[in-house]
């Protein structure tokens, strides 16, 4: 009957219990592998199973006929592309910039709980033995399953033997989980100063003439990398009990990423400075005094008048040909004398609402500046983007972008104007019930179709837009989620206070609505994040095609034809690693949400 | 009717559709400044629909109301004027959830009454003093209990400084041992010369503090009166059904 | 104290004009914009020669499919329809083997025993936790990467055979008695149904246990066991076959287009009538007959007007008899708005219906307007449809020609066979999966399945939280309590997200592409790098996959429904 194939668990709702009790090996096997005689079968087809894909996959990273060097030596192609090598500080840099705003963020938010010696040894000895059992059952060549299995148990051994040194004091939770972190980080990149690497030699091809320590150009940017972020985390631990920390850190990683990718990395010379700069002054004063007048005066509607009026000025410019600078300034404009009887408030806040005005402003010139540079970098494509980068550029791009978009959809979806609610739910269903491939053609083939002639953008500029809009439809989705789950009658209590529509979204209803779907948005940014790989479908060379395409194709200097399936495993591996670890601090955050901090 | 001096909510004919049901079949009456109105009848008889009216939580569809002079139609201005002048308290409190005690109090006079923070803050800490719990200000709602919410709930509508206040059901989702502290609050606040409109089960709130009692069916005004009429002679016989069921 | 009486609020302060002027701005904005771009895209389609067309559909292809069906007559719409049941092929075999993959290891995630339940996990956040694409490329890598078939493989037998071309595996072929054995299955089908009834009242007449379920397998074997011999019985269905195909091709094309249109319209009103019933059965008390007779008569408008402008259009009326249709359809469709603003919408489209119900209406009556115009408007549709059911019965035809013999079955074993000058191939005899079909569905089915596992195992985990107590108390075996209590409770919670990640599989099926698969995407993209009709095959790539994604929520929804009916 097809229900016995089933395999049926022994015990429904149950979860382990964080440590089983210290009753020896053979009763944790008596319970766990073989309680009934099911579950012995169960253990014989599941040991079997582990044993030969243990023995599958080892024995594929084993064969001779790999050609791993085919990655080692191809690395930074599948990382950077072609980016020029008199450049390559700006890509260090850029790490850098994330490592310190990393470090800071840890310090900051207090990260990191504590683990037991016992906790810890346990995960010795796991990984041990599982090098062991792979010494033992893995395909290699005799003398490196002795290695292995030597290996393995060794390591069992050390942490067997530290947890017995520790006696009851392994029990209590005091090692810093961070710390544990930190040691780890240093024994890395301490071993690219050890560990030698083949270097093959391009004079006679051959893969492997001699072996190596790793280039300086590796090993001292990820040692100045370590130290400033070592550096960072004191520096981070000393200002967090500064109130403005947690705010500015927030800004900071909402600035890195045109810091990064528009300014470091492109290397962007500022051709309009002055020009611009002017320009922003000028709206920076004017833009004052209006909000000024608009906030203080209590004018009632001939401020809301005013405002629209600005509102109709500014969507007019965009059919004229004035500086892009200048209409979207003036949109900014419009749209913060329009909300500034609304959160404009009075005393200190009015002032703090004139700042995010500056702040706006200041943060869009540079951002034309940006855009409107040139590149210092020079490629061969017009963009010096490329591999693992790009992955990035698109996936942090797509859900910042996307995210003020979907929050948007998602409001209209739930709207109380059913216009509203139609356009919205039309757009998210449209683009929801087709694949993403077929927009990403879509933005190749059909996109620079709806432009007139002269209005060119790059491949990356317009997958990155399509990757928006796409993600876009379905983060509203998980948002509507949240906005559903918020009470009726948390609206009923802000209107009952005589909040306006806009008050009663920013301070009440937005709030509930995201802190509830957050988990999902994580799951959002991961999907994203996997999704970009769909860009080597429309000939960016991501990691994903260069792996596919290029490397593989190599015959010169050294033949590494045919070596796809080396380079898809280290793509996949890529991939894996950061996955799974927003996988973990997805989990993490839903844990403290249920905790119920905050 | 004749519009009184010092009537300050108006209502003449109002009446309220939900799809084809008529939740309001004609409501009239007029509240005085000062005055404590009890509102009381059955379940589905449209007393919370009534009072949702008068800060237009519902809309109504016919008659008229009017509050402080104003009447309530599409007006926004109106609509804002008699929100921010009329209190209102949920039966199930409705404190924000994400904010602390404070902040639930201090957002509405800051950004709908434009108040410096600080003076808001002192207004709020001053209204929980009042309510009788100034300790949990820095608390969030779900580590108070249903009683305290309440108080909280109260103490944040009135850092409006509204001029009317409507409770719905105040205490009906109370365990017994808090309605008193509820109960106590309201009584206080009736004493200081808030208009109140309320709706509640609670018979000798009614008893002793209510100037008039409404009794509400089938979407109107069955019967109204001071409580003594109300409660020892009563005339409609659906009010002496519901009171012989009630008390 | 006097009240301030103001009838009429100013423009600016008057909340429902604030409200409709904001909602129609921004959608009169959004319509110029997508105007002004289409209409760019016209000019800029223009100045390359070219405007858009479905042209190619009908015209010959300079490319060949050699995945799927047969790719016979060339024509463009073929290619498609080829991908496009390419596409079908994967998501419906895929949703398989990926639902009974995706619950066992789901069901091993929360085992007892250690090792099943490790290497679930380990799956699960492998599989998860990589690009789809990453993994489509790698097994399509793997299979490229196959040794070429020697020489030893001829005559040798294994499982299956293995190259760059493709695997093969036992399979077996319908032959041509099978048609004649069918209709003896499909009599048996109906049969097992009255005898499970039968047996089933039995049951609950006497209380004695009937074997229904044995009885109902024993019936349906017995008829395919008859059928593999008495098949020739039916060999006289060939001429009647035959004879319906004639009736049917004399059909003239514009009877079928007026049925076409008759059908579209009672569609729409059949769809709106059971959508007004259902609502106010259900959750929506203030929808009463005399609003739906209301919205009836909307709808009845519309499809006049509809109608009468297809007519105008179709007939080719022209000069004052086509104004006088325009002007029918003018007045058609503002007297139907002045019904649904003055008397339905301040009811129901206010208060009653929420946003999916919107859709739902303005997809559907887009649907009938599109269908209809299609229908009416193009001639070729009605011509395809009787061609097409013709040719399906010319087709059955032979099927049951009485020189039919044999098995309705053919066992293909795997074999190897060699062609040319001593090149040693996969035969073709035998079922040969094409490497791009192997890798895209292994890919894809390992990949859906990993999520599948997570929403089993959430799906039990949340069920047997307060259950399993109880049932536990009742005394219950743990097989019992699985069977009885948990699992069919645990299924009702993890249909609609389960549901979710077949439209998932459905959509990943486009990344074959990636392995050269011919699917309706890689067909189409061919088709327009030969045509340019880049718009074109994009909007018939969106109506697949819209009403693909449309058909396959309604089916999860259906079940959905069924078993949230059973429940209460
Ligand atoms: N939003 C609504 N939609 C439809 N019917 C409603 C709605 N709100 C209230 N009603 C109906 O109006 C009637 C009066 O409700 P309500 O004023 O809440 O009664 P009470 O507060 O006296 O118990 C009830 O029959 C209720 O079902
Ligand atoms: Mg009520």
């Amino acid at each position: 009957m097809a229900e016995s194939k089933i395999v049926l668990p022994d015990l429904p709702g149950a979860e382990y219990a964080p440590e089983p009790p210290p009753q020896g090996p053979v009763v944790w096997m008596k319970e766990n592998l073989f309680s009934t005689p099911f579950s012995v079968i169960l253990t014989i087809i599941g040991g079997l199973i582990a044993v030969v894909s243990l023995r599958g996959i080892f024995g594929f990273v084993a064969n001779p006929e790999r050609i791993w060097q085919a990655v080692t030596t191809n690395l930074r192609l599948l990382m950077v592309q072609a980016y020029p090598d008199q450049h390559m500080w700006r890509v260090w840099v850029s790490i850098g910039v994330v490592v310190v705003l990393t470090a800071l963020s840890l310090a900051a938010w207090r990260v990191g709980g504590r683990t037991s010696g016992r906790k810890l040894t346990g995960n010795v000895m796991a990984l041990g033995g599982l090098l062991a059992i792979i010494g033992l059952v893995a395909d290699f060549p005799f003398e490196m399953n002795v290695t292995w299995a030597g290996i393995g148990l060794a390591l069992a051994g050390l942490g067997y033997m530290i947890r017995r040194m520790m006696g009851e004091r392994a029990k209590a939770e005091n090692i810093p989980v961070l710390a544990v972190a930190g040691g780890l980080l240093i024994g890395l990149v301490a071993s690219l100063w050890v560990l030698q690497v083949p270097v093959p030699d391009p004079d006679s091809g051959i893969r492997a003439a001699t072996t190596e320590l790793l280039a300086n150009t590796t090993r001292i940017p990820w040692l100045l990398l370590l130290i400033t972020g070592f550096v960072a985390y004191g520096i981070g631990i000393a200002i967090r009990d500064w109130k403005p920390s947690r705010p500015l850190l927030v800004a900071g990683w909402a600035l890195s990423y045109p810091v990064i990718f528009l300014h470091i990395l492109r290397g962007t010379r500022m051709n309009n400075l002055s020009e611009y700069l002017l320009i922003g002054l000028a709206f920076l004063v004017a833009g004052a005094a209006i909000i000024y007048a608009l906030v203080n005066l209590d004018i009632g509607e001939s401020g809301r008048l005013i405002s629209g009026i600005l509102l109709i000025a500014a969507l007019v410019t965009w059919a004229t040909p004035v500086l892009i600078i200048i209409r979207l300034l003036l949109l900014i404009l419009a749209v913060f004398a329009l909300a500034a009887p609304t959160f404009g408030g009075s005393g200190g806040s009015k002032y703090r609402y004139m700042g995010i005005y500056a702040g706006t402003v200041v943060v869009m010139v540079y951002l034309m500046l940006l855009a409107t540079g040139t590149s210092a970098v020079q490629t061969q494509s017009a963009v010096p983007f490329g591999g693992f980068m790009i992955t990035w550029l698109l996936a942090i791009g797509a859900v910042a972008l996307s995210f003020p978009i979907g929050v948007v959809l998602a409001l209209a979806r739930t709207s109380s104007l059913p216009l509203f609610r139609v356009m919205a739910t039309v757009y998210i269903e449209l683009v929801r019930g087709v694949p993403l491939i077929t927009w990403l053609l879509m933005s190749v083939v059909v996109f620079p179709f709806l432009f007139p002639e002269g209005v060119e953008f790059e491949d990356v500029v317009k997958v990155l837009l399509f990757f928006t809009f796409f993600s876009a439809a379905y983060l509203a989705e998980n948002v509507r989620g949240g906005l559903q789950a918020v009470s009726k009658g948390q609206a009923e209590a802000s209107n009952a206070l005589g909040m306006s529509t806009m008050q009663r979204t920013a301070f009440i209803t937005l709030p509930q609505a995201l802190r509830a779907v957050i988990p999902a948005l994580v799951g959002q940014v991961i999907a994203t994040f996997k999704d970009t790989s769909l860009v080597a479908i429309v000939g960016l060379f991501d990691i994903l095609l260069i792996a596919k395409n290029v490397v593989p194709n190599q015959s010169q200097p050294f033949n590494f034809l045919g070596s796809i399936k080396e380079n898809l495993v280290v793509v996949a591996l890529v991939y894996w690693i950061f996955t799974f670890i927003f996988s973990r601090v997805s989990q993490r955050i839903e844990r403290n949400l249920g905790v119920g901090e905050r | 009717m004749a519009i009184g001096e010092n009537d300050i909510i108006v209502c003449e004919g109002v009446k309220k559709w939900f799809g084809d049901f008529q939740a309001l079949t004609g409501v009239t009456t007029n509240v005085k400044e000062r005055e404590v109105v009890v509102v009381i009848g059955p379940s589905g008889s449209g007393k919370s629909t009534f009072i949702r009216c008068i800060n237009r939580l519902e809309q109504h569809q016919e008659g008229v109301i009017a509050v402080d002079g104003v009447e309530m139609t599409n007006d926004l201005r109106n609509i804002e004027q008699i929100r921010s002048e009329v209190g209102m308290v949920f039966q199930q409190f409705n404190l924000f959830p994400h904010l602390t005690i404070l902040d639930n109090i201090t957002l509405a006079p800051i950004w709908v009454r434009k108040r410096p923070k600080d003076e808001a803050e002192e207004l709020a800490m001053g209204l929980l003093q009042r309510v009788g719990i100034p300790e949990q200000a820095n608390k969030y709602p779900g580590q108070l209990s249903g009683g305290q919410q309440q108080r909280v709930a109260i103490a944040r509508a009135l850092a409006m400084e509204p001029k009317i206040m409507l409770f719905d059901e105040p205490t009906s989702a109370l365990d017994p041992e808090m309605i008193k502290e509820v109960l106590d609050v309201m009584k206080e606040l009736a004493e200081s010369g808030m208009t109140m409109v309320v709706v509640t089960h609670e018979m000798g709130f009614a008893r002793e503090v209510a100037d008039r009692v409404l009794f509400f069916d089938y979407g109107t005004i069955v019967e109204e009166g001071t409580p003594e009429h109300f409660f020892t002679n009563p005339q409609h016989d659906r009010t002496k059904l519901f009171l012989s069921q009630i008390l | 104290m006097a009240i301030a009486q103001q009838q009429r609020p100013p423009i600016w302060r008057n909340a429902t004009v604030l409200k409709w002027g904001a909602q129609i701005a921004v959608f009169v904005g959004l319509v110029f914009l997508f105007v002004t771009l289409g209409a760019q895209s016209l000019d800029n389609f223009a100045q390359r020669g070219l405007s858009y067309s479905y042209r190619f559909l009908s015209d010959p292809t300079g490319f060949v499919v050699r995945e799927g069906i047969a790719f016979q007559p060339d024509t463009g719409a073929r290619a498609l329809y080829v991908g496009l049941v390419n596409t079908l092929r994967i998501t419906i075999s895929g949703i398989i083997v990926a639902t009974i993959l995706g619950t066992i290891i789901g069901v091993a995630r929360l085992s007892h025993n250690w090792i099943v339940n490790k290497i679930a996990t380990v799956y699960i956040e492998v599989i998860r936790n990589i690009p789809l694409l990453v993994q489509i490329i790698f097994w399509g890598a793997i299979i490229q990467q196959l040794k070429a078939l020697t020489d030893d493989h001829i005559g040798s037998y294994t499982f299956w055979f293995t190259s760059a071309k493709g695997i093969t595996i036992p399979w077996l072929f319908p032959t041509a008695t099978f048609y004649q054995w069918l209709v003896w299955v499909i009599i048996g089908a109906i049969a097992t149904r009255y005898v499970y009834r039968w047996r089933m009242r039995v049951k609950e007449a006497t209380g004695n246990e009937t074997y229904a379920l044995s009885w109902a397998f024993g019936t349906f074997f017995l008829f395919g066991l008859i059928g593999w011999f008495a098949y020739p019985l039916w060999s006289w269905l060939g001429p009647i076959l035959g004879w319906i195909g004639d009736v049917i091709g004399s059909i003239p094309a514009l009877a079928v287009r007026l049925v076409l249109l008759g059908l579209v319209i009672a569609g729409v009103g059949a769809f709106a009538s059971r959508f007004f019933s259902n609502l106010r059965a259900g959750d929506n008390p203030q929808l009463n007959n005399s609003v739906i007779f209301g919205m009836f008569a909307v709808a009845l408008v519309l499809a006049l007007a509809v109608f009468g402008g297809f007519l105008a259009i179709a007939g080719g009326i022209e000069g004052a008899g086509g104004w006088l249709a325009f002007a029918l359809i003018v007045a058609g469709v503002a007297f139907a708005l002045k019904l649904l603003i003055d008397y339905v919408a301040p009811r129901t489209l206010v208060s009653g219906l929420v946003d999916d119900d919107y859709f739902r209406v303005i997809f559907a009556v887009l649907l009938g307007v599109v269908f209809s115009g299609l229908f009416f408007g193009v001639d070729v549709i009605g011509e395809t449809i009787v061609k097409l059911f013709s040719a399906f019965f010319h087709f059955l035809e032979p099927k049951f020609d009485g020189s039919n013999t044999g098995a309705p079955f053919r066992y293909a074993p795997p074999a190897v066979e060699v062609r040319g000058a001593g090149f040693v191939q996969l035969s073709s005899e035998s079922l040969v999966i094409t490497p791009g079909f192997f890798a895209l569905w292994i890919a894809v089915t390992l990949y859906t399945a990993s999520f599948i596992a997570e929403i089993v195992r959430g799906g039990i985990l949340a069920v047997s939280r307060g259950q399993s107590e109880a049932g536990n108390a009742l005394g219950l075996s743990r097989f019992q309590l699985y069977r009885f209590i948990v699992l069919p409770q645990a299924f009702r919670i993890v249909l609609p997200p389960i549901g979710n990640q077949y439209l998932n599989l459905f959509k990943n099926t486009s990344l074959g592409i990636a392995v050269a698969f011919s699917d309706i995407v890689q067909v189409g993209q061919t088709l327009y790098n030969q045509t340019g009709q880049t718009v074109p095959v994009v909007s018939l790539w969106m109506a697949f996959y819209l009403s693909g994604s449309l058909i396959l929520s309604s089916i999860v929804n259906f079940a959905n429904r069924r078993l949230k009916l059973v429940e209460r």
